[in-house]
C-alpha cells in the first residue's frame, strides 16, 4: 500500500469510512435567504426602469428628429441623414464627447434640433447614472450583494469548516487558533464593525463572514449549516437567547453536527440541553474549576492552560495559590458565586464582599463597597491569603486590587478583566491570576474542536496527579522550548498510514520503534506522544513499549519537521522498514524483486538502543 | 383599471405591430420595408424590455426572455441594414434586404409569443 498510485486509487474508490460522506443531503434552509437576495436585485432592476425608459425615449426622439430634418450636402443639395449617422452623432453628442458635424456641416435647422437634443440627453444621462450610483450606495442593495458574495464563498468551500456565530472577543481568539491549525471557518455576527475587523485580521485563510442576525435560520443556512462540509457549530454571541436559537436550529436541522454554545447560567444551559447534546461552555463555571485545579495541582493547571492556548502559545507560569488560609471575594455575581462555591468545596474559608446582595442570603456576606477601608477592616483583609476582584466593572476591579494590596501586600490577587481594552492595565498590575471570560471560552472551545483527542486528554489529565503533570510539562518544554509547537493527530488506518498495515497486524508494533528519524534511526524524532486512543481506551503519555494496533488514534506534539518525517514513515514502505528494523529496502518494485527482499512485515528484531 | 398594465400592454402590442408592419411585404424588395418603421420597432421593443425588468413571476421571466430575443434579432437586423447602406458598396440589394427582413421576422415570432403570454396572463387572471 505504499505505492502512491494505490493510495490515490484507494482514497477515491476505496470504502469511505469518513462519516462526513454519510451525512444526508443538504437541506434547503438557505433558500429563503437566497430569495431575499434576489428580491433585492429585482427591486434594483425595477427602480432602473424609469431612468432607462427616459433615456431610450430621449435617444429615439433625438435620432428620429435628425433623420427627418432636411440638411445640405457639400454642394448645397438637399440631403437627409441616415439612421446610422444620426445615431452616431447623437451618441457622441449626448455623452458630451462632440466630434463635430458629420457627414456635412449642419444647417441651422439641424443645429437647433441638436441643441435641444443635447440638453435632453444630458438630463437623461444624469438621471440614469445618478439613479445607478444611488442604487450602488443603497444599503439594501449592498447587503444583498454582500449576502450573495458570502453565499457563493460558503458554497464553494470544499474542506471541513466550522460555523462560528458571534465574532466577539472569544470568537476572534478561537478563530485565530483555528486558523493557526490550518482549518477553515465561517463567521456570522450581527455587528458589521466586527465583520470589518475580521476582514482586516491577519489570518491565513480567507474567512467568509456576514453581518447578519444568527437568530434567523436562513442566515445560518447560507453560512453553511446545510453544507456537507460543515463539521461543527459554535454559538458564542453575547446574547444567550441567540445562542439558544443557534443550538435549536442546529439540533433540528442537522442533528448529527456537534454544537458548542456559550451559556452563563445553569437555567439557560438546561434549556440548551433540551435540544440534542450540545456542549455548553460556561466561563465562570470553568474558571471556578480551573481555580480548584490550580489550588490542588498547579502543574496540571499549567499543562492544561498551555495545551488549551493553541500552537505558538508561551508556557504559562506555574502559579502557587495559597492552599490554606482565608480568601476574600469581592462581587457576588455569577463569577463570585461559582468561585465561592468552588473554594468552599476545596475546604477553604471564604468571605464575600457585595454592595448589593440579592438572592439567597449567605452566612459570610459583608455588605459594602470593597474599596472602603472600614469594609476591608471588617473582613480582616490583613489576615487573609487570597483576594478576588470579581465584579463586572474593570475600573472597580483595578481599584479593588490596588486597595487590597495596600492593606496586605502579600496577598494572592486574582482579578476579572471584562473588556479587552483594559488588558494593558491589568498586565501592569502584575496579578497572580487574571480571569478573562472570553479567553476561557475561546480556549475551552478550541480544546474541544482542535481534535477530540486533545479534549479527552485534558479531561483525563487531572486524574494523573500533579507530579505526573510536572514531569510532562518538563518533557514538553524540553522538546518545544517555551512556545508550544504543532499538536496533531494521526489515525493508524489504511487511509492515513498506508505503510503500516502489516506491521500493525503483526502485533509487535512498538510505539518507540515508529518514532525514529527516517534519516538515521538511532536518533529519536522530536515528538512527544500525548495520548493513544485504542478503541475506547485512552493511554496518556504512553511509553515506548506500548503496542499499537490498527485503528488507533495518536495525539502528538512536536516540531513541524518531525511531523513531516513521521508522515514519510507512515506513507512509504521502505522508510518504515528501515525505521523499524534498520534494513534498507529498495523502494521500487523492480529492485525489490531483483534483490529478493519483499517488503513484508518487518522482522521484529529489537533495534539497537543508543543513548538518544 | 391598472395604468401600469395599460402601459405594459400598449408597449408589448405596439412592439409586435410595428415589427409586423416592417416585416410584411416582399422579402427582397427594399421599397416595401421602411427604415423608420424598423427604427420605431427597435425603440418600442427596448422600452418593452425595460418595462419587463424586475418581475419575479415565472411568466414575467418568460416575458423578459422573449423581449430579449426580439431585441437581439431587431438589433441584428439594424446592424445588417447599416452595413448594407454605409459599408458595402452595393447598397440594399435584394439579398441584403431579405436578410434584414428575415431577421425581423424572427423578432416578430418572439413578439407574437410575448403577445400570447400577455393574453394568457390576462385570461388566467380573470379566471383566477
Amino acid at each position: 500500500m505504499g505505492n502512491p498510485l494505490l493510495v490515490f486509487w484507494r482514497n477515491i474508490f476505496g470504502p469511505e469510512d469518513d462519516d462526513r460522506r454519510a451525512r444526508r443531503s443538504a437541506l434547503r434552509v438557505a433558500a429563503s435567504s437566497a430569495v431575499e437576495a434576489s428580491e433585492t436585485i429585482f427591486l434594483v432592476m425595477r427602480r432602473m426602469r424609469a431612468p432607462l425608459i427616459v433615456l431610450i425615449a430621449i435617444f429615439a426622439v433625438s435620432v428620429l428628429g435628425l433623420t427627418l430634418i432636411p440638411g445640405q450636402d457639400a454642394e448645397g443639395d438637399p440631403y437627409r441623414m441616415g439612421f446610422f449617422d444620426a445615431f452616431y452623432v447623437m451618441s457622441y453628442t449626448a455623452s458630451t464627447i462632440g466630434f463635430g458635424e458629420i457627414p456635412y456641416p449642419f444647417t441651422y435647422n439641424q443645429r437647433m434640433w441638436v441643441t435641444i437634443s443635447i440638453y435632453l440627453a444630458v438630463v437623461g444621462w444624469a438621471y440614469a447614472i445618478g439613479s445607478l450610483l444611488a442604487l450602488v450606495q443603497d444599503r439594501a442593495f449592498r447587503s444583498a450583494l454582500a449576502l450573495q458574495h458570502f453565499t457563493r464563498k460558503v458554497a464553494r468551500l470544499r474542506e471541513p469548516f466550522l460555523l462560528i456565530a458571534g465574532y466577539g472577543r472569544a470568537g476572534e481568539l478561537l478563530g485565530r487558533s483555528i486558523d493557526a491549525l490550518g482549518r477553515r471557518f465561517v463567521v456570522l455576527d450581527v455587528s458589521s464593525e466586527r465583520i470589518d475587523d475580521l476582514e482586516l485580521a491577519p489570518l491565513h485563510a480567507d474567512v467568509p463572514a456576514l453581518a447578519a442576525d444568527a437568530r434567523d435560520p436562513g442566515h445560518l443556512g447560507v453560512a453553511g449549516l446545510d453544507h456537507p462540509c460543515c463539521e461543527a457549530v459554535v454559538a458564542l454571541t453575547d446574547d444567550e437567547e441567540t445562542n439558544l436559537t443557534v443550538v435549536m436550529a442546529a439540533a433540528l436541522l442537522r442533528p448529527e453536527l456537534p454544537v458548542i454554545a456559550r451559556a452563563s447560567s445553569e437555567a439557560m444551559a438546561d434549556r440548551m440541553r433540551a435540544f440534542g447534546h450540545p456542549s455548553i461552555v460556561d466561563p465562570f463555571d470553568r474558571f471556578g474549576d480551573h481555580l480548584r485545579l490550580a489550588l490542588s495541582a498547579p502543574a496540571s493547571y499549567q499543562l492544561l492552560t498551555w495545551l488549551e492556548s493553541g500552537p505558538g502559545a508561551e508556557l504559562p507560569e506555574r502559579g502557587t495559590p495559597p492552599r490554606s488560609g482565608r480568601w476574600v471575594v469581592c462581587g457576588y455575581g455569577r463569577l463570585g458565586r461559582e468561585l465561592t462555591a468552588d473554594l468552599r468545596a476545596e475546604g477553604i474559608e471564604v468571605t464575600v464582599i457585595e454592595p448589593d446582595p440579592t438572592g439567597p442570603e449567605d452566612a459570610d456576606i459583608v455588605v459594602g463597597e470593597g474599596s472602603e477601608p472600614e469594609v476591608l477592616e471588617q473582613v480582616d483583609l490583613a489576615h487573609a491569603v487570597g483576594f478576588v476582584a470579581g465584579t463586572d466593572n474593570d475600573t472597580t476591579n483595578l481599584s479593588l486590587v490596588a486597595t487590597a494590596r495596600r492593606v496586605n501586600p502579600g496577598l494572592f490577587v486574582a482579578a476579572r478583566q471584562n473588556r479587552p481594552e483594559s488588558a494593558p492595565l491589568f498586565s501592569a498590575m502584575d496579578l497572580d491570576a487574571r480571569l478573562v471570560p472570553t479567553e476561557v471560552i475561546a480556549h475551552e472551545v478550541y480544546a474541544q474542536l482542535s481534535t477530540p483527542l486533545l479534549w479527552r486528554f485534558i479531561r483525563e489529565m487531572p486524574a494523573r496527579g500533579d507530579a505526573w503533570a510536572a514531569d510532562l510539562v518538563q518533557r514538553l518544554s524540553d522538546l518545544c522550548g517555551s512556545q508550544l509547537q504543532a499538536l496533531w493527530k494521526v489515525r493508524l488506518t489504511s487511509q492515513e498510514a498506508p505503510a503500516l498495515g502489516r506491521w500493525l497486524a503483526s502485533g509487535q508494533a512498538r510505539l518507540g520503534d515508529l518514532l525514529r528519524n527516517p534519516e538515521n534511526r538511532d536518533e529519536p524524532l522530536h515528538i512527544l506522544v500525548l495520548l493513544v486512543l485504542s478503541g475506547d481506551q485512552a493511554v496518556l503519555a504512553p511509553d515506548d513499549d506500548l503496542v499499537l494496533r490498527t485503528g488507533d488514534e495518536v495525539l502528538l506534539a512536536g516540531w513541524g519537521a518531525a511531523r513531516r518525517a513521521l508522515g514519510t514513515t507512515l506513507q512509504v514502505d521502505s522508510v518504515l522498514e528501515y525505521v523499524v528494523s534498520g534494513r534498507r529496502v529498495p523502494s521500487g518494485w523492480v529492485w525489490r524483486k531483483l534483490s529478493r527482499t519483499p517488503a513484508e512485515a518487518p522482522a521484529s528484531r529489537p533495534p539497537t538502543r543508543t543513548g538518544a | 383599471m391598472n395604468l401600469e398594465k395599460v402601459v405594459f400592454g400598449f408597449f408589448v402590442v405596439l412592439a409586435a405591430t410595428l415589427n409586423f408592419g416592417f416585416f410584411i411585404g416582399d422579402i427582397d424588395d427594399p421599397a416595401l420595408h421602411n427604415p423608420y418603421e424598423l427604427f420605431a420597432a427597435v425603440v418600442v421593443n427596448l422600452i418593452a424590455t425595460v418595462l419587463k425588468f424586475g418581475d419575479r413571476t415565472q411568466i414575467g421571466a418568460v416575458h423578459l426572455a422573449t423581449s430579449l430575443v426580439a431585441d437581439l434579432q431587431l438589433i441584428g437586423a439594424t446592424l445588417m441594414f447599416g452595413y448594407a447602406e454605409y459599408v458595402s458598396s452595393a447598397g440594399m440589394t435584394p439579398s441584403w434586404t431579405a436578410s434584414v427582413v428575415s431577421l425581423s421576422g424572427g423578432a416578430l415570432l418572439a413578439n407574437i409569443v410575448s403577445v400570447v403570454l400577455l393574453v394568457v396572463e390576462t385570461v388566467s387572471f380573470h379566471r383566477g
